[in-house]
């Protein structure tokens, strides 16, 4: 190329200078005005899907190896909505019949807020059970009073709550109560149906500067039964209401309670 | 005592050469004359090039001997028979890869709680199939997920060329059952490979606990805090006997080490949900390793496979999905062909500023754009 004679150079420029810019097409990234063609020149590669070169480089002299095509996958985002609530077909409902997909569906990285959101929808149609763990005035916090009461009827539970497990459809509330003047810690799953109702019957006077109140099991900090508190909130509860013989929970609903 | 020729052998023998040919000299060829021992002995040779030569010597083949026509019994070793033991407990169709979402509950109407985990199918493509006449089993293998090229080897990128798919994060191989069980290379594995309420194992690597002492890994007592003891507490004590047994430290005595990162398979997990859309499967209980580990699910083997017609149908929908993933495939070889050729000869950078790139570019959009939609 250096012997070459001087008057050739500047072709020769031209010509490098060409190729290099057909190469830098295919390799830069294009802008989105430019519209894709699908190239229906070679009929051969017409099926192949999309594909660019991975180019391999020596080291040291930075010139060209190797190279490999290196194929993408056609892909589709999937874009579930999450107030969907998926349906469990049974095992012999008859299946739709699969149509010819457009690419590779590609699943969102994190599913677990929407299952959680699908699960809820379908175990929580009211919301009232979501409103008692949500972190606003009106939800439950560690350190209230809660009554828990049950759906095959029995004694309700009732205890200050220690802890709030925020885990979608999984969420928990730990109470802490003396039953018979022994301490007594029950976890309940919010989104239960065994669970009918979850009532706030007692505010804590300061908000509690912990998120799990586990110092609630020392001696020192203990609060002891809160049968007594309770007691009292269903006789203020039974007289305020209108109708006689004090509602007893709401059905499936956790009403928060009216001071 | 020797073995006794077939009649067919010497009946023939007889009939030429009534006078001098009894059952003695047959049997004993060299005490016979020169012209009955030229009869009985084969006049083709059978170690030539054209009979086909080996390395090994001619005792060597084992085959020769239990011949299917032999009416002996079927051989109890060999590959063949490992295949046939093994049959029954070879899943029918190909598992798929996922990666462990973590856990969560299923609530029931009735207040049940069902603990389950939750597997997400990213990008899961068949990648090759394996034979018996080439690799001695059937099986599938898969890939999940994407990996930039920059990360690939070139030996894999080879590879992933002369299938046409992009190169992927994890390969894995499920062995199937017979050439049925094989699946068109290229296609996507969604959630719905599997239905609701079959049964599946489910292979993770756990977690790896580091190096751990006895008391943890193998739940060893340890040794008392007081008397007399001294800086021993969770010391494993003495390893072996003494005198009496050989003063020696038996062999897969549990000591400390490197304890968890192993591969545990859960068997029998039923499927509780399959959503294409999330691309999930959710199978009842836990799965060994950490959240964003890598998880193999099949069709259970200690269960009876899925119903035929539900096998029947996965395939059909698959084929359904994906009907030119053959014409792929073959487009993609003959592509890798051109370029391995290229590549050997030294003529890829010619290639590529010739206007191949500019053919395929023509049709690529920006790379690694995967907002893009086709």
């Amino acid at each position: 190329m250096n012997v070459a004679p001087l008057s050739r150079r500047p072709l020769g420029c031209l010509k490098t200078a060409l190729r290099q810019s057909r190469q830098q097409n295919a390799l830069v990234c294009r802008s989105m005005a430019t519209a894709t063609a699908t190239s229906q020149s070679a009929p051969g590669l017409a099926r192949l899907p999309d594909h660019n070169f991975y180019q391999l480089k020596d080291s040291k002299t930075k010139k060209l190896r190797s190279a490999f095509a290196v194929y993408q996958t056609p892909m589709v985002k999937t874009e579930p909505d999450p107030k969907k609530v998926v349906k469990r077909l049974p095992r012999n409902a008859p299946r739709v019949p699969a149509e010819k997909l457009p690419g590779f569906l590609i699943p969102p990285p994190d599913p677990m807020p929407m299952l959680h959101a699908t699960q809820i929808a379908r175990m929580d149609p009211t919301g009232a059970r979501t409103a008692l763990l949500a972190k606003t005035r009106q939800g439950a916090r560690p350190g209230d009073i809660l009554m828990v009461t049950h759906r095959r009827g029995g004694e309700p539970f009732s205890g200050v709550c220690m802890s709030i497990r925020r885990a979608g459809i999984d969420s928990a509330v730990l109470l802490r109560t003396h039953l018979n003047k022994v301490g007594v810690e029950m976890w309940y799953k919010v989104y239960n149906k065994n669970v009918a109702g979850i009532e706030i019957v007692k505010r804590a006077r300061k908000r509690a500067r912990r998120a799990r109140l586990t110092y609630l099991r020392q001696p020192k900090h203990d609060m002891g039964s809160v049968s007594e508190i309770v007691a009292q909130w269903k006789k203020t509860r039974k007289i305020m209401s209108t109708r006689g013989g004090g509602q007893k929970g709401g059905k499936g609903k956790a009403k928060p309670a009216k001071k | 005592m020797a073995p006794r020729l077939p009649a067919r052998c010497w009946r023939q023998l007889q009939t030429h050469h009534h006078q001098q040919s009894t059952i003695t000299t047959l049997v004993r060829p060299r005490a016979s004359s020169p012209p009955t021992t030229t009869l009985l002995l084969p006049r083709t040779t059978t170690r030539g090039v054209k009979y086909g030569w080996s390395t090994l010597s001619p005792r060597a083949k084992v085959t020769r001997f239990n011949q299917v026509t032999a009416g002996l019994p079927a051989p109890t070793t060999g590959p063949a028979a490992a295949l046939k033991r093994r049959e029954r407990t070879t899943p029918v169709r190909a598992g798929v890869l996922a990666i462990k979402k973590g856990m969560t509950a299923f609530m029931g109407k009735a207040g049940a709680r069902i603990p389950c985990t939750v597997l997400q199918l990213d990008r899961v493509q068949t990648v090759a199939n394996k034979t018996r006449a080439k690799n001695g089993y059937f099986a599938v293998q898969v890939g999940l997920g994407e990996k930039s090229a920059d990360n690939v080897t070139a030996p894999l990128l080879g590879y992933f060329e002369a299938k046409g798919i992009a190169p992927k994060r994890e390969l894995a191989e499920f062995k199937v059952r017979d050439a049925s069980g094989l699946l068109p290379v290229g296609v996507q594995l969604l959630p719905d490979w599997f239905h609701v309420g079959q049964w599946v194992d489910v292979r993770a690597n756990s977690r790896g606990m580091g190096f751990a002492g006895g008391m943890k890994r193998h739940g060893f007592k340890g040794q008392e805090a007081s008397h007399g003891n001294s800086k021993n507490h969770r010391t494993i004590g003495t390893v072996g006997p003494s005198q009496g047994g050989g003063s020696r430290v038996y062999p897969g005595k549990k000591m400390p080490g490197r304890m968890g990162n192993e591969r545990v398979t859960m068997q029998n997990l039923p499927v509780l949900m399959v959503d294409n859309d999330l691309g999930i499967v959710v199978v009842k209980g836990c799965v060994a390793g950490p959240k964003g580990c890598v998880v193999k699910i099949q069709d259970a083997v200690k269960k009876p496979p899925p119903p035929q017609k539900f096998v029947e149908h996965s395939r059909k929908v698959l084929e359904e999905r994906f009907p030119d993933a053959e014409e792929v495939l073959e487009a993609a070889r003959k592509r890798h062909l051109e370029l391995k050729e290229a590549r050997r000869e030294g003529r890829i950078e010619q290639l590529l500023a010739a206007g191949v790139i500019q053919e395929a570019a023509a049709a690529s959009p920006i790379p690694g754009d995967a907002s893009v939609v086709y």
